[in-house]
C-alpha cells in the first residue's frame, strides 16, 4: 500500500516503557493521566559534593524478576531497561517470537551513552581499588550496540541490528529510521527506541559542571523554571508495514506518519531556530499533513531557558496561527528528561494520547516564562479528540529529530 | 586591579578566542565573546583555582556573571564565607 509516492504505511503494534514513574507502558501513562511527578531526591548514588540531588530514578525494577533471560539479567541497566521495554511491546503486539522471519525484522535501540554505570564502577575497581582486572563482562555491558542486540537475540531477529546515537534525540533518530526502512520496504517488523540508565555519581558530576540542571526539577515553560532534571528509562515500539499487521489481525495501536531530521549546524548548547522549525515543517510534508492537522505536540521542554524559548519560537514559525490552538506539553515534568530515552518515553505518550483523546498536562507550572505564551497545558491534563500528534526531540549538537503520529484509522 | 581580579582575568584570557582584548572590570563578558558554555569552563577553572564551589546556574544566574567585575564580586564573596566556615572545618 503506497501513500504520498513514499512508501508503505507504518503501523504501531506495541509499546513498552520503563521509567521514574511506571516500569511498564500502562503503569507509566496512568501515572501520566494523573500528573505524577517522577523527580524524587536521588536515592542510589552517593550525594557527596553534589548539590543537585533530584532526578527521576527508575526505582521498581528487579531485574531477577523483570529479566526473562540470563544475558539480560547479567547486562548493564540501560540494556535491561530497553530488554524489558521490548519485551512489553513484542508480547502487545502479538508477534509470536523468535519470529519466524527474523530476516525481515530490525533492533534498533540507541542510547545516549549505553553501559555508563557499568564502565563508572570498572574505572573504580581499576583507578581507585587497584584490582587487578575489570569484571570479565565490562566491555559487554557498556558498548552502546549491547541493547538492539540483546533485543535480536531474545526476539530472533535477523535484520538490520544497532543503535543510534544522537544525545537526546538518540531515541526518535532510531524509531524514523526504522520506520524508513519499513516504509521503504527493506523490513516488515522493527523494535525500536531508546534506553538511558546515566544516573551515576560521575554522571551527575559532570550534568552539574555544565550547570544546566535545576536543583529543585523540571518545570517546562513556566517562570520558575530552572534548568532540567535528569531520569533514566526506556520507551521502545513495534512498527511493523501496515499490512503485515492488518493480515495477522493485529490491534494498530496509531500509525507512524511521518519523521523529520536536521542539524543546526551551529553551536553545541545554544540553538538556533532554524534547525528545530525545519525538521518539523520536513516531519509534517514527510507525513503529507498541514500545520493545522496536529492536534497535540509533546515538545522537547526540558525547561533551561534556553530550549523552551527556542522551541516556543520554532513552533509558532511552523504553525502559525493555529500555534494559538495547538495543545502542547512537555511531559518532562512528569517522568523527568530521560535523554537518549527521552523521544521513546515520550512515543509511547503520544500513541497513548491519540487512543485515548487526552492531553497530558505540563505539571508544576506556576505562571508562563517570558516569551513562553502557547498552550502548554498547565497541571491538568484535558479530554480531547486527537488525530495527529507530533514529538520533538532536539539534542545537544544541534541535532533535531521530530515524528508524526496518526491514529491509524482508515 | 588586585590578586583576585587578575587570576580571574587570567583565566578568561585562556578561554578567550582573541586573548589580546583588553579587559576591565567594567568589561562585559559579551564583548569577550565568552558564551554560556565557555562560562561553566571558567566558572569550573575559577573554582579549581580558589579551590571553592561556585553555585552557578546557566539558567538563572546569568546576570550575576554580566561583568568581570561582577564575577570578581562573586568569586570575593565566596572566598569570605569560606574562610570564615574554614575555620570551623
Amino acid at each position: 500500500m503506497y501513500v504520498n509516492g513514499k512508501g508503505r504505511r507504518v503501523a504501531i503494534t506495541g509499546l513498552g516503557a520503563v521509567t521514574s514513574i511506571g516500569t511498564t507502558a500502562e503503569t507509566f501513562w496512568s501515572a501520566i493521566k494523573r500528573g505524577e511527578n517522577g523527580i524524587r531526591p536521588l536515592k542510589s548514588l552517593p550525594l557527596q559534593d553534589l548539590y543537585i540531588t533530584v532526578g527521576g530514578e527508575v526505582l521498581d525494577f528487579d531485574p531477577r524478576e523483570r529479566c526473562r533471560t540470563k544475558a539480560l539479567q547479567l547486562a548493564d541497566r540501560y540494556s535491561q531497561y530497553a530488554g524489558v521495554a521490548a519485551a512489553e511491546a513484542m508480547a502487545q503486539s502479538r508477534l509470536e517470537t523468535p519470529l519466524a522471519n527474523g530476516e525481515r525484522a530490525a533492533s534498533i535501540i540507541g542510547s545516549g551513552a549505553g553501559g555508563l554505570a557499568t564502565l563508572e564502577s570498572a574505572y573504580e575497581d581499576l583507578f581507585i581499588h587497584k584490582k587487578k582486572a575489570t569484571h570479565p563482562l565490562t566491555l559487554l555491558r557498556t558498548i552502546g550496540s549491547s541493547a538492539a542486540a540483546h533485543v535480536s537475540i531474545e526476539h530472533g531477529i535477523k535484520g538490520p541490528v544497532f543503535g543510534t546515537v544522537s544525545a537526546c534525540s538518540t531515541a526518535a533518530h532510531a524509531i524514523g529510521l526504522a520506520f524508513q526502512l519499513i516504509r521503504g520496504g527493506a523490513i516488515d517488523i522493527a523494535v525500536a527506541g531508546a534506553s538511558e540508565a546515566a544516573l551515576t555519581y560521575g554522571s551527575m558530576r559532570a550534568w552539574q559542571a555544565m550547570r544546566v540542571l535545576s536543583p529543585q526539577g523540571c518545570f517546562p515553560f513556566s517562570r520558575r523554571r530552572n534548568g532540567t532534571s535528569l531520569a533514566e528509562g526506556a520507551g521502545i515500539l513495534v512498527l511493523e508495514d501496515m499490512e503485515h499487521a492488518r493480515n495477522r489481525g493485529a490491534d494498530v495501536l496509531a500509525e507512524l506518519k511521518g519523521f523529520g531530521m536536521t542539524s543546526d549546524s551551529a553551536d553545541m548548547v545554544n540553538p538556533n531556530i532554524e534547525g528545530p522549525s525545519s525538521a518539523m515543517q520536513i516531519a509534517l510534508d514527510d507525513a503529507g499533513l498541514a500545520p493545522s492537522d496536529i492536534d497535540y505536540l509533546n515538545a522537547h521542554g526540558t525547561a533551561t531557558t534556553a530550549n523552551d524559548i527556542n522551541e516556543t519560537r520554532a513552533i509558532k514559525r511552523v504553525f502559525g496561527k493555529h500555534a494559538e490552538n495547538l495543545s502542547i506539553s512537555s511531559t518532562k515534568s512528569m517522568h523527568g528528561h530521560c535523554l537518549g530515552a527521552g523521544g521513546g518515553v515520550e512515543a509511547v505518550v503520544c500513541v497513548q494520547a491519540l487512543r485515548e483523546g487526552f492531553v497530558p498536562a505540563t505539571i508544576g507550572f506556576d505562571e508562563p516564562g517570558d516569551e513562553c505564551d502557547l498552550d502548554y497545558t498547565p497541571n491538568e491534563g484535558r479530554n480531547k479528540k486527537l488525530v495527529h500528534a507530533m514529538s520533538n526531540s532536539f539534542a545537544f549538537g544541534g541535532l533535531n529529530a521530530v515524528l508524526v503520529f496518526g491514529s491509524g484509522a482508515g | 586591579m588586585d590578586d583576585v581580579a587578575e587570576k580571574i582575568v587570567a583565566i578568561l584570557r585562556k578561554n578567550m578566542r582573541n586573548p589580546d582584548k583588553e579587559i576591565t572590570l567594567e568589561t562585559k563578558l559579551s564583548d569577550l565573546e565568552i558564551e554560556s558554555l565557555d562560562l561553566a569552563v571558567i566558572v569550573f577553572d575559577i573554582e579549581d583555582t580558589f579551590g571553592i564551589q561556585i553555585p552557578y546556574n546557566a539558567n538563572e544566574d546569568v546576570q550575576d556573571f554580566a561583568t568581570v567585575g561582577s564575577v570578581v564580586e562573586r568569586v570575593k564573596s565566596i572566598l569570605a564565607g569560606s574562610h570564615a566556615s574554614g575555620a570551623a572545618a
